[in-house]
């Protein structure tokens, strides 16, 4: 009676923050207090219990590193980048999309790619403005380099908040997640760039003019003419994160020293040498809402693993009458589909539990990463599976783009959707057949 | 050589952000780089919507070259002056007024008929120049608190400055700041309807620079 009634409080709580989103923080905490409820009363397992349970060492990380984000962002540096980049390619349509999507690839894998999106994709809109740009390469462009992003998260231990979740919850250590997924990660940013260009020729319709690339650089360089990087933030916050990458690799956990320690420590560092700015930095830049909604999840997901359903379901999994490479690949195609619905939070935060009991019988490495790059490939499908698309559908309507024939150029759900059927397509693919290599082998 | 289609809607963002002499110049140069006749197809493709604009390519077809920016007489203007709020931004001339002025204080009234991204344009001075919203606008009068606007087409009696300067420059304000400058950025005439500019009278202010 316990585990049905903290089932469906968890089931609910997922499908309604998905279908409000705008309520998604009180939805899940509501969850979460009334999951507790139900725990106490029906003796399942006390409050105090569950509280102990919430994988602490992952919030701390993932605040750590958000904070050392905003030291990062700060320092203007990624504004800067991204304007040396649109002169790097001077203006040309395909060459920018390329560019762009493989430097936010590897920036969202070293730093929360919403802070770094914040501050790209308002240089790629003046670009756009200039540029003349048509809503097929305005969906396209958006779109890969929104999947690039993802891709770059699932790409490092410290990317995103899945990988976090595996390093975090010590699933994995950082150097194996970074060997087995990185080479998956940027294979399948390849196949989305390579499949992009060659099925929905996002540029063909963009009028490539001398005139208009040369007007286009000019402006957007003299736009930027003053932006210098404030070193006073760069540099405590690269030499953090350097710091902190090697102690990542080096320092074995078997020293207690670990990832979310040495997150804590860097990223307080960065923060003690910007001097006062820290100080605002930590008082008016965490993440709250992340945080108390990832919160959330985790006693709904930790009261409902005290009454043993995941361990069933899991089982329910291992037990179907099919090959155990055919139930893998069952398990991966399911997350990521139920990440597309209901985002990677969530679904990331309940399967983990299934593949814990999965990777016993296989490799937990190569079940690991596949359960990533499948929520990898679940947030690319839809514009609302991961955070950042709805940020940058409001930045382009803030920026009332308009297209050849004076049209408002729109960033939405149904101009995502073309890129994140191609992009789901192809991550899982990649995912899936590594995976199950792995596995067979 | 033919310019691109749509450009009015990216001159119109040029603009916003760098100003309109700022970007009249900047266009017609790079232009002229590989056009050196492209002035005169400027001026048909964007003169009817951006009298500036119109104006600026006039001069060059008249073979003028871009002015020298001389910050003499505004720095004249503003002596004793310690906080400068500036009603409009030709990106030119701000630089020059913030290199000229190191000790004084900037700030530019964050409101503009061309669509601009306040936060980016005073990103491109380090701290020395803040975004203001008209709600705190006389937060900056004082007796050593000066109001600069930009001038564009000056003739006689008459001038013409961007419509934000009548919004903040209401009777009560006059008497609240040490000196009310008007700058001439465009240094030639007018010649279409002045779209995105109100008329003034050269008496509305204490000092020109």
């Amino acid at each position: 009676m316990a585990a049905t009634a903290l089932a469906l409080i968890l089931a609910g709580c997922i499908v309604l923050q998905a279908l409000r989103p705008e309520r998604r923080l009180l939805i899940v905490l509501s969850g979460a207090g009334l999951a507790c409820l139900v725990s106490s009363l029906t003796g399942a397992v006390t409050t105090t219990r569950l509280l102990a349970a919430v994988p602490w060492d992952v919030l701390v990380l993932l605040v750590a590193l958000g904070l050392l984000t905003e030291v990062l962002a700060a320092s203007r540096v990624f504004s800067i980048v991204a304007v040396r980049a649109t002169r790097l390619t001077g203006a040309r349509p395909g060459v920018f999309a390329a560019l762009f999507s493989v430097g936010m690839f590897f920036v969202s894998g070293l730093v929360n790619n919403l802070t770094a999106l914040l501050l790209v994709v308002p240089v790629m809109l003046i670009v756009f403005r200039q540029m003349g740009v048509t809503q097929r390469y305005l969906s396209w462009c958006l779109g890969v380099v929104l999947v690039a992003c993802n891709l770059g998260g699932a790409a490092t231990p410290i990317g995103d908040f899945p990988a976090v979740l595996l390093l975090g919850s010590g699933a994995m250590q950082f150097g194996e997640y970074l060997r087995l997924a990185f080479p998956l990660a940027l294979a399948a940013l390849v196949g989305v760039l390579v499949a992009a260009g060659a099925l929905a020729r996002p540029a063909q319709d963009v009028e490539t003019n001398r005139l208009a690339a040369r007007l286009t650089v000019a402006s957007v360089s003299a736009m930027h003419r003053g932006l210098a990087v404030e070193w006073k933030y760069f540099a405590p916050g690269a030499a953090a994160l350097g710091a902190m990458l090697a102690a990542w690799f080096l320092i074995p956990s078997s020293t207690g020293v670990g990832p979310e320690l040495i997150g804590w420590l860097g990223a307080l560092a960065a923060l003690l040498a910007s001097g006062l700015p820290g100080e605002r930095l930590v008082r008016k830049r965490v993440d709250v809402e992340a945080t108390l909604f990832l919160l959330g999840l985790f006693v709904m997901v930790g009261a409902v693993r005290e009454t043993g359903a995941f361990a069933a379901l899991a089982q329910w999994l291992v037990s179907l009458p099919i090959s155990p490479l055919a139930q893998v690949a069952v398990f991966l195609v399911v997350a990521a589909v139920l990440t597309g619905i209901f985002s990677a939070g969530p679904s990331m935060a309940a399967l983990l539990e299934v593949a814990n009991v999965v990777g016993r019988q296989h490799p937990p490495g190569a079940i690991y990463v596949g359960l990533a790059m499948s929520v990898c490939a679940g947030s690319s499908l839809f514009l609302t599976a991961a955070t950042a698309g709805p940020l940058t559908q409001a930045l382009v309507e803030r920026a009332g783009l308009k297209g050849p024939s004076g049209e408002v150029l729109r960033f939405g759900f149904f101009q995502f959707a073309p890129v994140g059927v191609l992009g789901f397509a192809v991550i899982l693919g990649v995912g899936m057949v590594s995976t199950l290599l792995a596995v067979r082998g | 050589m033919k310019l691109p289609a749509r450009l009015e809607d990216a001159f119109a963002a040029a603009a916003g952000e760098l100003g309109q002499v700022t970007a009249s110049w900047l266009y017609l140069e790079e232009v002229q780089r590989v056009w050196p006749g492209g002035a005169a197809a400027l001026r048909e493709a964007l003169g009817r919507t951006f009298p500036v604009a119109d104006a600026v390519f006039a001069m060059a077809e008249q073979g003028r070259a871009r002015p020298a920016v001389d910050v003499t007489r505004a720095r004249a203007a503003l002596a004793g002056c310690t906080e400068v709020v500036l009603v409009g931004y030709e990106a030119d001339y701000v630089d020059a007024l913030l290199a000229a002025l190191p000790a004084c204080r900037f700030a530019v009234l964050a409101h503009s008929a061309l669509a601009a991204d306040f936060e980016r344009m005073t990103a491109n001075h380090r701290g020395r120049l803040s975004p203001l919203e008209l709600p705190r606008f006389q937060s900056w009068a004082g007796p050593r608190s000066a109001l600069l606007t930009f001038l564009y087409g000056t003739a006689g009696e008459t001038t013409h400055v961007v419509p934000e300067w009548l919004r903040a420059l209401g009777p009560d304000v006059r008497t609240q700041f040490r000196v009310l400058v008007g700058w001439e950025v465009l240094q030639g005439p007018l010649h279409v309807f002045p779209r995105w500019l109100e008329q003034v009278e050269l008496s509305s202010f204490t000092h020109l620079a």
